[in-house]
């Protein structure tokens, strides 16, 4: 019990003093999901917009197949996407492998469906009477669209907010497609899961405790934005 | 030579309804340019539905619908510019008072003088600008919200209006302050109104003629009393419509045993006691349960309920007075079998 409170210590110490190896996964865990999540919202809000807005052929296909992808396991994207970056796979000559974008790109295939699924069942939820309103007010096809999307922008914003979530935490593609580089593409979950297996509890858990105050961050967010919607 | 000017609204051999079933059957129906036109019938009759059709939300599944002017084939949206609908539950947009009823304004690209503008709609719908412009959606009680919503149609200055059931969710007071500013546009600009309401009261007090809608048929104007069947053949010479346990209403031969019937209110009388001996076939007991003023002259209108049928009379305020009517009174209502009209 005793390392553990030691270990504990030593993390607050390491997080107060500016240690530079804690703060490089920290930095790389932020660039990577931040690139990740602004990727998946310009390609995920209009797809999820899309497919709650609009009623054609096999939609509810396209929706049953999205809303399975959002269970993706985090082996399987890094798996598919290091098969396509590996210096052999057809995009290798593009250089992806053990970066920061290679990390962010398998990211955006994870939290994909969980931002169009959440930003289509937002637009699905969207009370009967708006369309209505909207039109007895004058109001023609793309400002209706547009307005809807507002409407929603509650839930929409809890959509990126779940899928921030979901690209911070894991670590599964961090691990393959990063492949866990000390001040290159060490990330905080790749970094505690090694850490961990060194004995470095401190290390491990400073990364831990940031990990979980972005956590609670994302989740008061979330119950905010809930509220609102 | 004098231009003739077209009504605002004709309707020819319109049939529209959901999946199989039609609800609403019009052959022809003329609103002209100005008129104050007030909706009346129970519940589903197809008043909404005829609104909607009027507010061009929906194309009928048969007939004709002209618009002024506008020729056979023209573009919904840009007639939606001209004609707007006031829903009967108010949906305000998740943006402040202001923004909601600039909404319609900016949609059409309209820029100079918003401000000066919402503060003036909303000052017609009793709403003091300073204090209601900014608050947001939710910070409205439901009479707020829907004066809000009247107010973000009134600023667009439409050329027919349509309301659909506009007091159902609102006090006494927005119900009055929704009237008064329906009434200054109309003087204003010589708004056409089409109103569908259940409130008899408050249409009376707005419009110049009301339509009485059921089973999405106009079955008369004004205030008749709707009777359905089945109708049953006594054996002797009338049909009779069962009522209850015991009593009921005796007809002279209709269409047919579904046929509906057209009772005029002026057609029935009211007696305290029961009489003894009359030619008039129908007498039921019931209740008076409201009563208010008739668009014409020295009549006042008596809502009878009698065992399962409301029963609308028009007395004159001499036999109103005379028989001391007050809502809640015993009385009989009187009518001959002859005075059902078939439709």
């Amino acid at each position: 019990m005793d390392y553990i409170t030691q270990g504990f210590i030593h993390a607050v110490r390491l997080l107060l003093s500016g240690d530079e190896q804690t703060y490089s996964a920290i930095a790389t865990t932020l660039k990577a999901s931040s690139l990740s999540i602004t990727a998946s919202l310009f390609i995920g809000i209009p797809l999820g917009f899309i497919l709650g807005y609009l009623n054609f052929p096999g939609n509810r296909q396209i929706r049953a197949v999205v809303d399975t992808l959002l269970a993706l396991p985090t082996v399987v994207v890094g798996l598919f996407v290091y098969a396509f970056i590996t210096k052999r796979g057809p995009l290798g000559e593009m250089g992806l492998l053990f970066t920061i974008p290679g990390i962010s790109a398998a990211q955006t295939i994870l939290v994909l469906p969980i931002v169009i699924s959440l930003t289509a069942t937002a637009i699905e939820s969207l009370d009967r009477r708006l369309r209505t309103n909207l039109l007895t007010l004058g109001a023609r096809g793309r400002q209706i669209a547009v307005t809807s999307l507002l409407e929603a922008r509650y839930a929409v914003l809890t959509a990126a907010v779940t899928a921030y979530g979901r690209a911070i935490s894991e670590v599964g593609i961090s691990m393959m497609i990063g492949g866990n580089i000390k001040w290159h593409t060490r990330t905080i979950t790749t970094a505690i899961a090694l850490e961990t297996g060194k004995g470095q509890f401190a290390l491990g858990m400073a990364l831990g405790i940031v990990l979980l105050s972005i956590a609670f961050f994302i989740n008061w967010i979330l119950s905010v934005l809930k509220r609102k919607a | 030579m004098m231009q003739q000017t077209r009504p605002a609204y004709e309707l020819r051999n319109i049939r529209h309804g959901y999946g199989q079933e039609f609800v609403l059957d019009v052959p022809e129906l003329t609103v002209e340019k100005g008129i104050s036109l007030g909706l009346v019938g129970p519940n589903g009759c197809g008043k909404s539905t005829l609104l909607r059709l009027l507010a061009f939300l929906e194309e009928p599944n048969s007939g004709d619908i002209r618009f002024e002017e506008m020729t056979a084939g023209a573009d919904y949206a840009s007639l939606r510019k001209q004609v707007t609908l006031v829903l009967q539950e108010p949906y305000l947009l998740k943006r402040s008072v202001f923004d909601n009823v600039a909404y319609g304004l900016r949609v059409r690209g309209e820029k100079e003088g918003i401000k000066k503008r919402v503060f003036e709609a909303l000052e017609w719908v009793g709403l003091e600008p300073e204090t209601f412009a900014y608050r947001r959606w939710f910070e409205l009680s439901g009479g707020e919200a829907q004066r809000v919503s009247v107010a973000s149609r009134l600023i667009l200055r439409p050329k027919v209006l349509l309301l659909d059931e506009p007091t159902a969710s609102v006090d006494t007071r927005s119900a009055a302050l929704i009237q008064k500013a329906i009434l200054d546009i109309r003087g204003r600009w010589g708004t056409t109104l089409v109103i569908a309401s259940h409130d008899l009261t408050w249409l009376n007090g707005i419009t110049d003629e009301i339509l009485r809608i059921h089973s999405g048929r106009i079955v008369g104007s004004g205030v008749e009393n709707v009777l359905t069947g089945p109708w049953i053949f006594n054996g002797k010479d009338l049909w009779t419509k069962q009522m209850g346990d015991t009593a009921r209403i005796f007809a002279t031969r209709p269409p047919d045993e579904n046929s509906v019937a057209i009772l005029h209110p002026e057609d029935i009388m009211i007696a305290i006691e029961e009489p003894a001996s009359i030619s008039a076939q129908n007498i039921l007991r019931g209740t008076i349960t409201y009563m208010t003023t008739s668009r014409q002259k020295d009549k006042v209108q008596v809502m009878v309920q009698t065992s399962t049928l409301s029963l609308t009379c028009s007395i004159t305020h001499y036999a109103v007075s005379s028989l001391g009517l007050l809502p809640g009174k015993d009385v009989f209502v009187i009518f001959k079998a002859a005075s059902l009209m078939w439709q």
